[in-house]
């Protein structure tokens, strides 16, 4: 089997690909337009629901995938379709010729700062949610308050909000915020923790139990209202209004350190990637996969397949599965079309 | 039958199938966007009318709902159009309020 | 040498001529009576009165003569265009009064005839030979000219610079086409007289297209011939409209010359769907009485202005509109002001105290952008301003969205509220950073002295004074008017020249009275998100062609409502003054 396989996107999806791929006998090539591979989940700090370390594994799927060509902080420059498959030029000068291509592009965080009643870049005290897991990753960061007493989560920035052009929702982040409360809980035992929600979607294994825990060991107050305002009181500091929805009255709160749940969008950087090779946006803003059911790997051109968050919103679980499923899948359609030849 | 005396009626409890429906899918005409609220509560958050007189256009859209009477709470509304600018599903909440007051007698 | 060719001077063929001439005359007549007598007592008074003054005589003839003949306002804007129109109207008007003057010159006796003048060749003889004569014809060929860029234009608008002209009813097209033909007929039947042939069968042709054209002139679009003339006087003397179909705001429906210059103008003819709300067809649906279509028309709109301020007669969309809204009857009314809610809580966050300070008022909407008041706070701190913040904590609506929304009523007693809280403050200025609350105060508000000013002029006012120094910086700005600031309240120059010493300045192709709504205004009640965002990508379309690297505006709606969907920065000008700001 000589045919190459590219895989564009050295997130985790690209890099359990390359590994599967790898153990079926390819030789697939990862090009990863940043400086290292692990995308959004090396710079995490832990994962729901077990609460395993991020780091630990994006090192065993680097363990995974030893022996494999990687390209870093290269980015594809054309991409153009032949008869038996696809040519690719790259930043670096190297031109590809790939029999199958395995999308990893992943997605981009909301810029909370579109959202200014959320006070993201205004106030001093306002961080995302992946500010926060970098701190808690060890990063310093001083829009942190050395004893904060009152920490509030703001769910769904960005997501299921049409205003923000996102109506769908982010699958991840209310697992993420009780995941994130119960960390800073844990860092700030006296601080009291308020997560600020719409609907609380906790859909996925032990999730359920995840919750709980954050409500009956932790303490955290979860009140059903979306957070709409972000001010300042007159001695400067941080004020939210919302409406606690279940008692049906105006609430207001003054915070030292506000946490906004930023959603998962499409990622822009891969549009104009995405038109070269002639590939379909769903409604939703992600690549269009053959049909959401059974072909969700699968996309309107033979020989290019998806896998992870290019795709729409995916959990780290759902991520990796789709990522094997999707090195399966172009090894099938690679046997196929040899036998054909 | 014997009477245990537990069939009193409750006048606490909601009877949503004597709810005048029809006047809802009326309204429902009028500001399409009447159907899809999901309770998020951004409008009475924002609302500067709120913290004054505790209007909530999601109570008054949830009372029409629940057939019961909004003009006391509808009454304060200054129509200043926060509430359509930051409602995460993109109803026109002015125009709601217009058309409930267009409908509904109490 | 002239000769009359018949003794009685009459011919059967001038009856349809008169009888729509009588019928045309009649009708306006009462038209003009009967809008007289709808105007309220003052504005009646007012108006007789001016008729009286001769400064405004002369300013109502010279009016006249400017805009119902020469067009002048639309040669301004399209060059084609005011051609088309004047060389009708002008040359029209020129044929009529050298026919009378002819007739005094060669048969006075016959003035009295009234058709004489319209059909001199076929009873006079040799009358070709006279200078008026070749005069007339010379302006008959300038008219027909003008008639074939009509035709033109009827079927390829775009050759005359319009992508969208207004759909003609079936009696427009009658009378679009009758007086296409009078022209060329009157030319074909002259030329028979002139020749010597007295065949009547032209002349019959010609006097029937008149009779058709008049007679069909009060029920179209061509009312605003006669109309525009009692507008422009109505004008002069300053009466407004105060009543949505009645007096002034049928005068102004009745003059719309149908042009369609509002309809290409109209930002939310983004989405061609709302093509039907345009303001030529509000007056359409005006005169035609159609209650359903005016409401529609009447709460769609974003009330921009953006169609008076290209309006060739000067048609007041906006306040029709808010007129019509206002009749709109309701089962439940809104009386903030009138409940009993104790709005003293307002008082504690703000309304300072201090005589004489600088009360700053910033506006419901811009508690949803909170760069705007700490920029302005920041302005103000590093100019040394002494000011109270009157709504940090939030206030009291303006009442603008009341007003706009047709709740008179309603929003005057919001006003009387606030006036209250802002003289119990004992402020000397009153700092606006909204533009929808700065026009509500220009314009409704009485507050015995207290200056009202929006942040663009003060601020400049700040730097002409040396009090703020700006740092010119190397982004390039492109400034988006907002509709209630600029055309609303005519503050053009301020922003740009703040802009200007702050950073580089780009202007967008539509610009100043030109500006294109942001698609998020307060002034429509029933325009829904989705249709707004076309115009929102519409309006940044034009901002993005000035080539910037960024947009600011000066309003938070604005602000708000393109930093959806905007691909640069979009800042507010406080933010953009206060980042530039020497220390």
């Amino acid at each position: 089997m000589n045919e190459i396989i590219v895989v564009i996107g050295g997130g985790i999806a690209g890099m359990e690909a390359v590994g599967t791929l790898l153990s079926l006998g390819h030789t697939p090539i990862l090009i990863e337009a940043g400086p290292k591979l692990g995308g959004h989940v090396a710079s995490w700090h832990k994962l729901f629901p077990d609460l395993s370390s991020a780091g630990e594994l994006v090192s065993r799927l680097q363990e995974y995938m030893k022996g494999a060509n990687i390209f870093l902080g290269t980015r594809v420059i054309s991409l153009n379709r032949l008869a038996d498959g696809y040519s690719l030029k790259l930043s670096n000068g190297m031109v590809i010729n790939a029999s199958a291509i395995l999308l990893t592009t992943g997605f981009q965080l909301f810029d909370a700062s579109r959202k200014e009643e959320y006070g993201y870049g205004v106030y001093d005290h306002v961080i995302t949610n992946s500010d926060l897991e970098a701190w808690l990753a060890g990063r310093a960061d001083a829009r942190v308050p050395k004893n904060p007493e009152h920490i509030g989560f703001v769910h769904c920035v960005g997501s299921r909000d049409i205003k923000a052009c996102n109506s769908q929702c982010s699958k991840v982040c209310c697992a993420t915020a009780i995941k994130q409360a119960i960390e800073i809980k844990e860092k700030f035992p006296y601080a009291r923790v308020y997560c600020f929600y719409m609907d609380l979607r906790l859909f996925g294994k032990k999730y359920e139990d995840f919750y709980v825990n954050a409500q009956r060991d932790y303490g955290i107050q979860f009140i059903r209202g979306r957070v709409s305002e972000v001010g300042e009181t007159r001695d400067g500091a941080l004020q939210i209004k919302a409406e606690d929805t279940l008692s049906g009255k105006p609430l207001k709160l003054r915070l030292d350190l506000l946490v906004l749940m930023s959603g998962i969008v499409r990622n822009d950087s891969i549009r104009e990637l995405s038109l070269m090779a002639g590939l379909e946006t769903d409604s939703d803003g992600f690549l269009r996969s053959v049909d959401n059911e059974y072909s969700v790997v699968e996309s309107n051109r033979p020989g290019i397949f998806f896998a992870g968050a290019c795709t729409g919103p995916k959990t780290v679980p759902e991520t990796i599965a789709e990522a094997r499923s999707a090195a399966l899948s172009a090894h099938r359609y690679l046997q196929r079309t040899t036998i054909i030849r | 039958m014997t009477d245990f005396g537990f069939t009193l009626s409750c006048s606490s409890t909601l009877d949503l199938g004597k709810v005048d429906n029809d006047k809802f899918e009326e309204l429902c005409r009028l500001e399409p966007g009447a159907g899809v609220c999901i309770g998020c509560g951004s409008c009475s958050a924002v609302c500067p009318s709120a913290r004054l007189s505790g209007m909530s256009v999601r109570k008054v859209l949830l009372a029409v709902r629940r057939g019961r009477n909004v003009r006391e709470m509808l009454q304060c509304c200054m129509l200043c159009g926060k509430c359509t600018i930051v409602c995460p599903r993109g109803i026109n909440t002015r125009n709601l309020i217009l058309s409930i007051c267009k409908l509904y007698d109490d | 040498m002239m000769t009359e060719r018949f003794e009685t001077g009459f011919h059967p063929f001038v009856l349809p001529f008169l009888a729509g001439m009588v019928f045309v005359l009649g009708v306006c007549a009462l038209k003009a009576v009967r809008v007289v007598f709808e105007l309220n007592k003052a504005d009646r008074k007012k108006w007789l009165l001016s008729l009286l003054r001769p400064d405004l005589i002369l300013k109502n003839i010279l009016d006249i003569v400017l805009d119902c003949l020469i067009h002048v306002r639309l040669w301004k804007r399209n060059r084609v265009l005011g051609f088309m129109h004047s060389s009708i109207a002008f040359g029209w008007f020129m044929i009529i009064l050298l026919g009378h003057l002819e007739v005094l010159m060669y048969c006075p006796e016959r003035l009295s005839t009234f058709y004489y003048p319209i059909f001199f060749d076929f009873f006079i003889e040799g009358g070709q030979t006279a200078v008026i004569s070749r005069l007339m014809d010379a302006f008959l060929l300038i008219i027909i000219t003008g008639i074939i860029i009509a035709f033109i234009k009827r079927f390829w608008s775009r050759i005359v610079g319009m992508r969208r002209t207004a759909r003609p009813s079936f009696l427009n097209l009658v009378g679009l086409y009758s007086l296409w033909a009078i022209f060329p007929l009157r030319l074909i039947a002259e030329q028979y007289a002139r020749a010597g042939d007295l065949n009547a069968a032209p002349w019959w042709a010609y006097s029937t297209a008149l009779c058709v054209f008049m007679t069909v002139l009060p029920f179209t679009r061509y009312l605003h011939i006669p109309s525009e003339m009692l507008l422009i006087t109505m004008r002069n003397a300053g009466v407004e409209i105060s009543s949505p179909h009645r007096g002034m705001a049928r005068v102004q429906a009745d003059s719309c010359p149908n042009c369609g210059v509002c309809i290409d103008a109209c930002p939310m003819n983004a989405d061609p769907a709302n093509l039907r709300h345009s303001t030529v067809y509000l007056t359409r649906q005006l005169r035609r009485g159609n209650e359903a279509r005016i409401r529609e028309i009447s709460n769609k709109c974003m009330l921009c202005g953006k169609c008076t301020s290209v309006c060739q007669v000067g048609v007041d969309g906006p306040r029709m509109r808010i007129l019509a809204r206002a009749t709109e009857k309701y089962r439940i009314n809104l009386h903030f002001a009138a409940s009993d809610v104790d709005s003293s809580a307002i008082g504690e966050s703000g309304g300072g105290k201090s005589k004489g300070a600088l009360l700053y008022f910033s506006g419901c909407m811009s508690q949803l952008t909170p760069k705007i008041g700490r920029s302005v706070e920041s302005i103000l701190r590093k100019a040394a301003v002494d000011y109270e913040w009157m709504d940090r904590d939030g206030g009291l609506c303006c009442g603008r969205p009341l007003y706009t929304a047709g709740r008179l009523k309603e929003a005057a007693e919001l006003i009387e509220r606030n006036e209250e809280l802002i003289i119990g403050s004992g402020a000397g200025t009153l700092l606006v950073s909204c533009p929808i609350c700065y026009r509500e105060f220009r314009e409704k508000y009485r507050l015995h002295g207290i200056r009202i000013v929006h942040y663009a002029d003060y601020f400049c006012e700040l730097m002409d004074r040396g009090r703020i120094r700006l740092d010119k910086g190397d982004i390039c700005y492109v400034y988006h008017d907002p509709c209630e600031l600029g055309r609303g309240c005519g503050i053009y120059d301020t922003p740009r020249r703040l802009i200007s010493k702050a950073a580089a300045i780009a202007e967008a192709p539509k610009s100043r009275v030109e500006s294109v709504c942001c698609g998020g205004s307060l002034g429509s009640l029933s325009l829904d998100f989705e249709h707004r965002e076309k115009i929102t990508r519409a309006s940044l379309e034009n901002l993005y062609a000035s080539r910037a690297d960024a947009i600011a505006t000066s309003c938070p709606l604005c602000l708000t409502t393109f930093s959806r969907y905007s691909d640069r920065p979009v800042k507010d000008l406080a933010q953009i003054v206060d980042e530039q700001i020497i220390l």
